[in-house]
């Protein structure tokens, strides 16, 4: 072919490309049974809202461990998702790449096609978490629908793991190499989601943690500072009866209390103790959670399609 | 007595401090003379990180040796670290777990190194704990003692005998490919290796041509540098374009066909030809022409009647039909092979290289590697024979005519030719430096 009939050429660019591996991914969501995480995610949502789902909502303490755990599920869903997406398929990428794929477009359907998934994925969870007995709120932070600012936070924890998850997979060769890597990330998550008490310099690097934002964005959106705290009145309820004061026993005189309908004021006494200034429900403390995950997202996103261009290094 | 057991501390380090790096001169004078028994220059044991470094090459174990390197400074940087913070704090005590997390991966690649050392030396596994509780002593053994002797030695690189450069570059022509490789480098830990030097050729079009070389000899480098993938220090014309210059807009004039069926096993082989064609064709080009060159790629490479099946139910012969097909999609001036025909029986790898054969002659280059040349020579026009110099360097034995190759190396088949250059060490007769200096000589007979 001659220069001017050659340059005259217009092959399909990084838009058109998009489309052509989201047809792809979608095709093999079927083919590969990739269809699987789906309801993979509804029986970890069901397993885990039967363990926690009774203090949702209800209790500081229930809603600290019910967000935790569902943050947990979260993130394990995204890392399910993505963990071996590229990795397993790194030299085909090389190939395709070589013959003329864009890898700026390979990711951006990577990140369409997961966006999807994740999407279901969180309405799943919030739909099988209503089926197994969790009483969500009416009312939202920003908007009157809580269901809605509930499936946002709950879509962002998930995606923004399953890019964390489809980065790794970037950086790494193999699936073997990625599937050693994925439990020491998710244990790091676990470890500074800030549910653990942590030495005060460790406690910041949980700011750069996605469960640490997801966290607090569902205790946040569960009204967290304005619930009762009622674990150590159960405990005291239930083992009060060996402190004595005054002849009278602990336990008793909690007793007596909840009789003459001092409870709540109690409860609510001691909730306020327990309160958290990044657990107010607030337009402020959401937009924080939901702009950090995003972040993430963003940032994982960019380092992603940055490793993958090297492809064309990778040895035989 | 405060003041005497401050003094007797003082002392204790200072001597301490002396005995480890007397400890660690000796080790060094051990490994100095352990690497001049595998022609390792010696002085090497003397910088930390290249000594371990190359007692893993020694030891058969680069990789691991790279790693091993990447740890000890790891290491001694974890110590840095811990020892800035305050004692008791917390980020003290991160650190210190970090240092003693390094410490025993490093002992654990030490292991592994060090069992390549022993099966390199044919020394019992025992030895392994000598290395690590004594490794001055033990160094210095393996290396004075003269019963201590590798099973190999790293391969000679006699840059003296090697052939010399013909640098007979040759004319561009303009229907063709041509080649002017001046050399393709690599600078791998440290090391600058040249892996293909001094090639020259052209190939007109039309022309089916074998690419022949033993293990090493640089065929897949060569193939990607003449694609543009992995660009060397030449000049390659493609039809009187230059394709390193113009690689954007030529890559789509290129075909190149991996060894393994690099395509997705779960996605239809209609869907899988249909994908390559949308980002290999002009986006102008016509729906209807797109659909009739799918339709012909599938028919002319009997893939229509497994058009609807996943990639991964098909037999060998049809995955290795479809992975040409979708190269083939945008009918490229340049088409690669590299051994198609692995693990295909003979007849369905002569029929494919038949297929090859009505592509070349549809005024197409195609150059193919293949393992097994003499079941289809006579499908070729040309042969390119590379060949490992003294050097360890990739250098052209011969390129030209099928027949004229038999002659010039005074053989037979293809496979005598490919064991006459390659090394005494890998079974061959090590002429390959002879045949190279003879190439050379014609080129520059041709040249004047």
């Amino acid at each position: 072919m001659d220069d001017a009939k050659v340059k005259k050429l217009k092959y399909r660019g990084r838009f058109g490309q998009v489309f052509i591996y989201l047809g792809k991914f979608f095709r093999l969501f079927i083919l590969q049974s990739d269809w699987k995480v789906i309801p993979m995610s509804a029986i970890i949502a069901a397993m885990v809202s039967m363990a926690i789902g009774s203090g949702l909502f209800v209790s500081m303490e229930g809603t600290f461990q019910a967000s935790f755990a569902i943050t947990c599920v979260c993130i394990w869903n995204g890392f399910f998702n993505s963990i071996q997406s590229i990795c397993r398929e790194r030299p085909i990428i090389k190939r395709e790449h070589r013959a003329g794929m864009h890898i700026t477009s390979y990711i951006t359907a990577q990140l369409i096609y997961q966006m999807m998934l994740c999407a279901a994925q969180a309405f799943i969870t919030i739909f099988v978490c209503g089926q197994m007995g969790v009483k969500y709120p009416s009312a939202g932070v920003i908007t009157s629908s809580f269901l809605t600012e509930y499936f946002i936070t709950l879509f962002l924890i998930t995606y923004a793991a399953d890019i964390l998850a489809l980065m790794v997979s970037a950086i790494v060769h193999t699936p073997m190499t990625a599937m050693t890597v994925m439990p020491f990330l998710l244990i790091v998550q676990l470890v500074f989601a800030g549910f653990f008490e942590l030495p005060h310099m460790l406690g910041d690097v949980s700011d750069l943690m996605i469960s640490r934002w997801g966290v607090q964005g569902l205790c946040v959106l569960a009204d967290y500072n304005d619930l009762p705290a009622t674990v150590v009145w159960n405990k005291l309820v239930h083992s009060g009866s060996a402190i004595q004061y005054g002849g009278i026993s602990l336990q008793d005189a909690l007793v007596e209390a909840e009789k003459q309908g001092m409870r709540d004021s109690i409860l609510e006494k001691l909730g306020e103790a327990n309160r958290r200034d990044d657990f107010a429900a607030t337009i402020q403390n959401l937009a924080d959670c939901w702009a950090h995950l995003i972040l993430f997202i963003v940032v994982f996103a960019v380092v992603t399609v940055v490793f993958l261009e090297f492809i064309d290094h990778d040895r035989r | 007595m405060g003041d005497l057991a401050n003094i007797s501390m003082k002392g204790l380090v200072v001597f301490s401090g002396f005995f480890t790096a007397g400890a660690s001169f000796i080790e060094a004078l051990g490994l100095f003379f352990l690497f001049r028994k595998d022609k390792v220059r010696g002085w090497y044991a003397f910088i930390p990180g290249v000594c371990e470094y190359h007692t893993a090459i020694i030891a058969e174990r680069e990789e691991d040796g790279r790693t091993f390197c990447l740890l000890v400074v790891c290491r001694y940087l974890a110590l840095t670290l811990s020892n800035l913070f305050a004692e008791g704090s917390v980020m003290r005590k991160f650190w210190t777990l970090v240092y003693a997390a390094l410490v025993f991966a490093v002992i654990l690649f030490g292991i592994c190194i060090f069992l390549g050392l022993c099966r390199v030396f044919e020394r019992k596994r025992g030895w392994v704990f000598m290395w690590l509780l004594f490794p001055s002593v033990t160094a210095l053994i393996w290396g004075l003692s003269p019963k201590f002797r590798p099973n190999h030695r790293i391969p000679d690189m006699d840059y003296e005998k090697a052939a010399a450069i013909s640098g007979a570059a040759v004319e561009a022509i303009q229907h063709g490919l041509t080649i002017n490789l001046t050399d393709r480098t690599v600078t791998d830990a440290m090391k600058k290796k040249v892996l293909l030097k001094d090639i020259h050729m052209s190939i007109p079009t039309g022309h089916m041509v074998l690419l022949l070389g033993g293990s090493g000899a640089g065929k897949t480098t060569f193939l990607n540098a003449v694609t543009g993938y992995e660009k060397a220090n030449a000049e390659i014309i493609l039809n009187g374009r230059d394709l390193y210059n113009n690689y954007e807009s030529m890559k789509y004039d290129l075909g190149f066909v991996p060894q393994q069926d690099l395509m997705r096993l779960s996605d239809t082989v209609y869907r899988t030809v249909t994908n390559a064609a949308a980002i290999r064709l002009p986006k102008n080009m016509k729906r209807a022409d797109r659909k009739k060159r799918i339709d012909d790629v599938l028919e002319k490479f009997g893939l229509n009647s497994v058009k609807n099946s996943q990639v991964g139910k098909l037999s060998g012969g049809q995955r290795k039909r479809l992975s040409i097909a979708t190269e083939l999609i945008s009918d490229p001036t340049l088409f690669i092979l590299d051994e198609p025909d692995s693990g295909l029986d003979g007849i369905v790898a002569r029929n494919l290289f038949k297929s090859l054969r009505s592509i070349a002659d549809e005024g197409k280059i195609v150059i193919v590697i293949t393992h097994t040349p003499d079941r289809v020579s006579d499908l070729f026009d040309d042969v390119i024979v590379l060949a490992k110099d003294a050097a360890r360097t990739g250098r052209l034995g011969f390129y030209g005519p099928i027949k004229d190759a038999y002659s010039f190396f005074g053989k037979e088949s293809m496979e005598d030719i490919l064991l006459s250059v390659n090394q005494k060490d890998e079974g061959g007769e090590g002429r390959a430096d002879e045949f190279v200096e003879k190439y050379s000589g014609l080129l520059n007979k041709k040249a004047v």
